[in-house]
């Protein structure tokens, strides 16, 4: 993941331009580690917040601590973890569904429930849009840091070691974590088995 | 619970098969405007850092000072109420003679 984000500029050269204040080579920076900001934002971004508002917000947080940086890893995996934390930050700061709700669902998405829930068949292709709207409605349901980590690991399909070096936590961590998310997910599709859309 | 867990495995490959977005360039400006607001950030300087500490520890300096005398106030006054009742040994010679 890393590499190709380090091969394509001079990272260290640019660092220390940005560092003497060249305003050139903070661009140089920001266009470089876009795709690698931009993709975390975007697979983690809360409601109503605009994913360009929250990757600003992480290159800020970025160049205010780049005097910080000291090399113990990899420049992008620095910049990452600060990403993640950017948006587990947001993601705190909004405020959690109090409940999961059959009515909060739209028909599509209810039907695809209904579907997992009763039946051992995949879901079709053409409900995938609303088994994503789904699971995000689920996904709001754990803390930020539990969700985080199982959507890097079931919709992203990142390993642990990927998730490690992204978000600085160690495996062990994550497990956990991945652990205590799964069993909140299980409880909820329990309850939802059994209100079975009043 | 094998149940719930298939059922949030068969949900997360539905979900899997929405086409994520794979335009990942820095939209027009970005970089420019997010290097220009990092290069205008003011980085605090000495001289304004140790101004700020100073004023921080003449605010703790001063809320100790209250703190103490607050504490030991009851033994102050029972100092001086104590000093009231000795008698001065100038006035007691200027009585004599």
């Amino acid at each position: 993941m890393s590499d190709d984000v380090d091969t394509a500029i001079d990272l260290v050269a640019c660092l220390e331009r940005v560092r003497a204040g060249n305003q050139l080579a903070a661009r140089e920076l920001v266009e470089h580690l876009h795709p690698l900001v931009i993709r975390i934002v975007r697979a983690h971004l809360p409601r109503r917040v605009a994913e360009e508002d929250l990757a600003q917000e992480v290159f800020m947080k970025v160049f205010t601590r780049i005097g910080q940086y000291q090399g113990a890893v990899p420049f992008p995996h620095w910049v990452s973890r600060i990403a993640v934390t950017t948006c587990i930050d947001h993601l705190r700061a909004q405020k959690r569904r109090p409940e999961f709700r059959w009515a909060d669902l739209s028909e599509n998405e209810a039907d695809v429930l209904d579907a997992v829930l009763t039946s051992e068949n995949d879901v079709s292709a053409n409900d995938a849009l609303a088994a994503r709207e789904l699971v995000a409605k689920l996904l709001e349901q754990l803390k930020p840091d539990d969700r985080l980590v199982i959507q890097m690991l079931d919709l992203e399909q990142k390993t642990l070691v990927e998730i490690s070096q992204l978000t600085g936590w160690s495996t062990t961590l994550i497990k956990v974590r991945a652990f205590r998310a799964r069993r909140k997910l299980q409880k909820l599709f329990e309850q939802l088995q059994k209100k079975e859309r009043s | 619970m094998k149940t719930s867990h298939s059922a949030w495995q068969r949900l997360v490959v539905a979900a899997r098969q929405v086409p994520v977005a794979t335009e990942e360039t820095a939209p027009y400006g970005f970089s420019t405007r997010v290097s220009a607001l990092a290069m205008a950030i003011e980085r605090p300087s000495l001289s304004s850092s140790l101004n700020h500490f100073s004023w921080r520890a003449l605010g703790f300096s001063l809320m100790l000072m209250i703190v103490s005398i607050a504490a030991n106030y009851s033994s102050v006054t029972a100092v001086a109420e104590n000093e009231q009742d000795l008698t001065d040994p100038i006035e007691d010679i200027l009585i004599l003679t």
